[in-house]
């Protein structure tokens, strides 16, 4: 099997059927269907973020402003959390880089004792169910001490990128093109400046995408902040279940989706190629 | 992006000294991600297991199954149980009902809109589940968007779904398209064009297509998804909290209660192992598709 691009496909085939001019009705038809069902809730929370009166049952706000924008950043349990979800995000990406990526690189180009079974283990860790396990995990961090610390979060997170960060580069890895290494040998250049000037950046794309994907994985990860970090440890996905739980005004809640849905918006415009490939979903087993 | 994992050649080519320095190099690399992975994932498990079913009390360590009888003879716990896996195969059913025509078209349309269709249907994978459970609150909730709609035409109220089990059910099913339905398209990728055109020619409609043709070719790939939709519904945490029912409640926040609130750190553990059990065959076949999907490629 290989690996086909679903886009390209999409766009040319190279067997001719049906090539119609006709307009494609059934596209457009789910174009439709699926622009109501997952547009329009992000669009009414975004109305909800500018509202300042919204009664029911009129259609539309009363009345629209910012007043809600100022006092939702007025509060301090909001930037307290925005902070603390960035210092956790770039900890946990940071560390998975370090020990994922040379590991990746490992598994793409190296050969060693047992290097199937290890890659197959990674890939595996999928097969039990998430919450399960972090409860499992909770478990053994009450006797450490760790529940409810920086650092008991920051584990558990890093497991949840793990296996991004290294299936995701090891295809990076595996299609820079060996002919320019070898070029590059021949011309007298050593391995480490090989790596630097050729296969780094061939494979760095990829990589910067797995990277900013496990950024904002982290940023949004809510499972193991909740378990792990309360009451400490409050990040902002844990802040926003607060503030939906204990609906305060509805306004905190849309304005914070408005604002933490940012990085998600950066991440889909680096990503999307990546995330619409085949072998994305190869990684998961079909 | 091709495919993963095929043996360097360059290094085949090497010296036996060379190759038994890389082995040890490549060992030494990857051995800070498995240390963890061991730490992690596969000690938990094990420790789980032991902790549920040994015990210590005044006459030293003692082994039974008494947390996993307590467990299934409760009437709680059994009904969420039930609860969740009956959430699971409404979930799959209706996935399965969305995403295979939505595969379908992706993998045989050849206009400019099915470019609009991919990007729509992988969109909810950037939208993080907290924003999703507040924006379902607001649009299905009760005097949410779709009842100001209503109301303006004159319909009455939508029974809204918020704190039923079908407020998790619509929000896991949105949340799981876009993998879905990429795992479909890539099964979708192994049926091949020319097949599909002889089928036409020798006159075989859209569902004898469907089923003698295009399905057979699937087979696996939907078995993949039903698996992990098993799995990732088991996990499930931050939409059947938000938007599920409180009594009974799905397997996820029942866990984290009876961890964070009830303080029963063996019972939430005997829960966590319970579900291991149940996603067992799923995730065994989960592991041994992408071994063999491995195989094929080398």
């Amino acid at each position: 099997m290989t690996a086909i691009d679903p886009v390209t496909m999409a766009r040319d085939s190279h067997v001719p059927t049906h090539k119609t001019k006709k307009t494609d009705w059934l596209g457009l038809g789910i174009v439709a269907v699926l622009g109501l069902v997952v547009v329009v809730p992000l669009v009414v929370v975004a109305i909800w973020a500018f509202a300042e009166v919204w009664r029911y049952p009129s259609l539309l706000p009363q009345e629209f402003g910012l007043r809600f924008w100022n006092a939702t950043l007025a509060r301090p349990d909001v930037w307290g959390a925005m902070f603390l979800s960035i210092r956790l995000s770039v900890t946990v990406t940071l560390l998975s880089a370090i020990i994922c990526l040379p590991a990746a690189y490992a598994f793409a180009r190296l050969d060693f004792p047992g290097r199937n079974v290890l890659f197959l283990s990674f890939l595996a860790s999928h097969a039990f169910p998430k919450f399960g396990l972090l409860v499992a995990i909770a478990g053994i961090f009450l006797n450490l001490g760790l529940i409810s610390t920086f650092w008991g979060v920051v584990l558990i997170q890093l497991v949840g990128t793990l296996m991004m960060m290294i299936w995701i580069p090891v295809a990076a890895f595996q299609n820079v093109d060996r002919a320019m290494e070898e070029a590059a040998r021949d011309a007298g250049a050593g391995p480490l400046r090989v790596f630097w000037s050729v296969s780094l950046p061939q494979a760095a794309p990829t990589i910067f995408a797995a990277v900013l994907l496990s950024f904002v994985g982290t940023f949004y990860e809510t499972e193991g902040a909740w378990l792990i970090g309360a009451p400490e440890i409050r990040t902002m996905p844990v802040l926003m279940i607060t503030f939906i739980n204990n609906q305060i005004v509805v306004q905190y809640g849309a304005v914070l989706s408005v604002l933490l849905w940012i990085p998600s918006f950066i991440a889909l415009m680096f990503t999307r190629r990546l995330v619409g490939s085949a072998s994305f979903a190869k990684g998961f087993g079909v | 992006m091709t495919t993963l994992a095929s043996p360097d050649r360059s290094i085949r080519k090497g010296g036996q000294a060379k190759r038994h320095g890389r082995g040890l190099t490549g060992l030494l690399l990857v051995s800070a991600p498995v240390m963890l992975l061991g730490w992690l994932i596969i000690y938990p498990i094990f420790n789980a297991i032991g902790r549920t079913l040994f015990v210590k009390g005044d006459a030293g360590v003692r082994f039974g199954f008494d947390s996993y009888h307590q467990f299934l003879t409760d009437g709680y716990s059994l009904s969420n149980l039930w609860l969740t896996l009956w959430v699971t195969a409404v979930c799959a059913a209706l996935l399965m009902a969305t995403c295979l025509p939505l595969a379908l078209y992706l993998r045989f349309a050849k206009s400019r809109v099915a470019a609009l269709v991919q990007g729509l249907a992988l969109f909810p994978m950037f939208v993080p589940s907290v924003i999703l459970a507040y924006a379902l609150i607001r649009t299905i909730g009760p005097n949410g968007a779709v009842d100001l709609v209503l109301n303006a035409v004159g319909l009455p109220k939508i029974n809204s779904p918020y704190l039923t089990p079908w407020g998790p059910i619509i929000g896991l099913v949105w949340d799981n398209i876009p993998l879905t339905t990429l795992m479909l398209v890539a099964g979708l990728g192994g049926v091949s064009d020319n097949a599909v055109e002889a089928a036409r020619d020798a006159g075989a409609r859209h569902f004898a297509l469907l089923r003698h043709i295009i399905l057979p070719q699937i087979g696996n790939a939907m078995l993949v998804v039903l698996s992990f939709t098993v799995l990732s519904i088991f996990s499930a945490f931050t939409l059947p909290y938000v938007l599920g029912p409180a009594s009974p409640e799905m397997m996820g926040p029942f866990m984290q209660r009876t961890f964070s609130q009830v303080l029963d750190t063996r019972m939430a553990v005997t829960q966590a192992v319970i579900t291991f059990i149940i996603c067992a065959g799923f995730g065994a076949f989960y592991v041994r598709s992408i071994a063999k999907n491995r195989e094929a490629r080398r």
